[in-house]
């Protein structure tokens, strides 16, 4: 055992160093070290499930943001369509009355223009008859008395009224 | 041309170290020198390299330390790199759980083997020290070197209270996670002649795990540094430096061995015979 140079105090001494070591170590690399490694791992992993809950949440929100965005589309096309819809009415209405009040005023033309027919048609007859009478008075030459005269007259008109009738 | 320059300054180093610097031949000795005495206790060169990679290692830790950041300077990423390696080795062995209990002591050996071995290949180590006059019985003189340095795990008396550490670790561990009982049944049992026999060679490889961990890394060591010496006496200069490296690399290699075989000792002692069931048991204890 000498000659290997092994003693009692020199193991001893090397067995206390070695134990002092681990002592030191453990205090000033170890636990700090070992204490460092775990929080920042638990942090890492907190970040990454931060950063996760994060994508996710973004997920939902675009989700939500889409799902809004073709709510307001819907919508926003409903009310066109609702407008287009009052547009039409307020335009077949409009035309309605147009036509009604072009109608009516058609009507109300055509019946002045019936009115003045008529008329021009009463003063033609009535002229129509005087000139008839005179020409008749002046071709017969021979009097027939009044009452006869219209007679034949009223004939001769109802006769032309047929004619025009027709 | 540069490579040939090169060459050329390589031997000229080598020739001219060798004719105008030569070197005493080495001298070799087992026991570490006692170079003086503190309080009775003799004082070995290979306790003063001890504490001086103790120094090394707990100032080199404190100041890594000192202010822990969680977005750390240099020193502390270095210190926790190490840490970390060392660990991560741990767990891979010994599994997460068991691995934050063996790795103070296991990382321990390696940081202090591996220190220990790398400072000892130190300019210095085993140069520097105090000149011992040895007169002879016929008068003649006799002058020798006290390196106040020598590397620590050169001396067997390093290694073996490792190994001792290592070997009583396995027992304290193993008894406390299956039981005095369970634990004490793996080296002696009467279920029969056989287990009789198994326990008793258990026994033995026990006491040489002692033997083998201390011897291993003392030879190791030990040769390096008389291989470095061998290779100063014969070559001075220059032809030393790749047995430098090799000595670096031997120095790394043996403390990751020391540390993975206590690993390995230490799960295995920690791990019942039936397995799980038996783990939960001693737990239990």
């Amino acid at each position: 055992m000498d000659a290997l140079g092994i003693n009692g105090t020199g193991l001893l001494a090397q067995l206390i160093n070695f134990a002092l070591l681990l002592i030191i170590l453990r205090a000033v690399a170890y636990k700090p070290i070992m204490n460092m490694l775990d929080q920042r791992a638990a942090k890492i992993r907190e970040s990454v499930e931060n950063a996760e809950r994060i994508k996710q949440q973004l997920a939902s929100a675009q989700q939500e943001y889409a799902a809004q965005i073709e709510q307001s589309r819907k919508e926003s096309q409903a009310i066109i369509a609702q407008a287009n819809q009052i547009a039409d009415r307020i335009h077949q209405e409009a035309q309605e009355s147009a036509r009604r009040e072009a109608e009516d005023f058609l009507a109300k033309a055509q019946g002045q223009i019936e009115r003045e027919k008529r008329q021009a048609m009463a003063e033609l007859r009535r002229e129509v008859g005087d000139l008839a009478i005179l020409a008749a008075s002046k071709i017969v030459a021979r009097s027939l008395d009044d009452e006869a005269q219209y007679r034949l007259i009223e004939e001769t008109l109802r006769d032309s009224e047929k004619f025009s009738n027709n | 041309m540069k490579k040939v320059g090169t060459i050329v300054l390589m031997l000229a180093l080598v020739i001219g170290g060798a004719i105008f610097f030569p070197v005493g031949k080495p001298h070799v000795q087992l026991p570490a020198e006692k170079i003086g005495e503190l309080a009775g206790i003799p004082i070995t060169n290979t306790m003063t390299a001890a504490w001086a990679t103790i120094i090394v290692l707990s100032l080199l830790f404190f100041f890594a330390t000192r202010k822990m950041q969680m977005v750390p300077g240099r020193l502390q990423c270095l210190a926790e790199a190490a840490i970390e390696v060392l660990l991560g080795l741990s767990d891979s062995i010994a599994g997460k759980e068991k691995s934050r209990m063996f790795f103070p002591l296991v990382g321990s050996f390696f940081l202090y083997i591996m220190v220990s071995n790398w400072m000892g290949l130190l300019p210095g180590y085993t140069t520097i020290g105090l000149i011992e006059t040895i007169e002879g019985e016929h008068g003649e003189v006799e002058q020798l070197l006290l390196p106040l340095f020598r590397s620590a795990n050169t001396d067997l008396n390093t290694t073996l209270a490792l190994a001792i550490v290592s070997v009583v670790a396995t027992q304290f561990y193993g008894i406390r996670a299956l039981g005095t009982f369970s634990y004490i049944g793996r080296f002696f049992t009467l279920k029969g002649p056989m287990d009789f026999f198994v326990g008793i060679l258990e026994t033995v490889s026990e006491i040489a795990k002692i033997i083998s961990f201390s011897f291993r890394l003392f030879g190791n060591v030990f040769a390096g540094e008389v291989l470095l010496g061998v290779m100063v006496f014969l070559v001075p200069w220059v032809a030393s430096v790749p047995f430098m490296g090799l000595e670096l690399f031997v120095g790394a290699i043996q403390a990751f061995v020391f540390m993975l075989l206590t690993l390995v000792f230490l799960t295995v002692a920690t791990t019942g015979h039936g397995g799980e069931h038996e783990t939960e048991h001693g737990k239990a204890h």
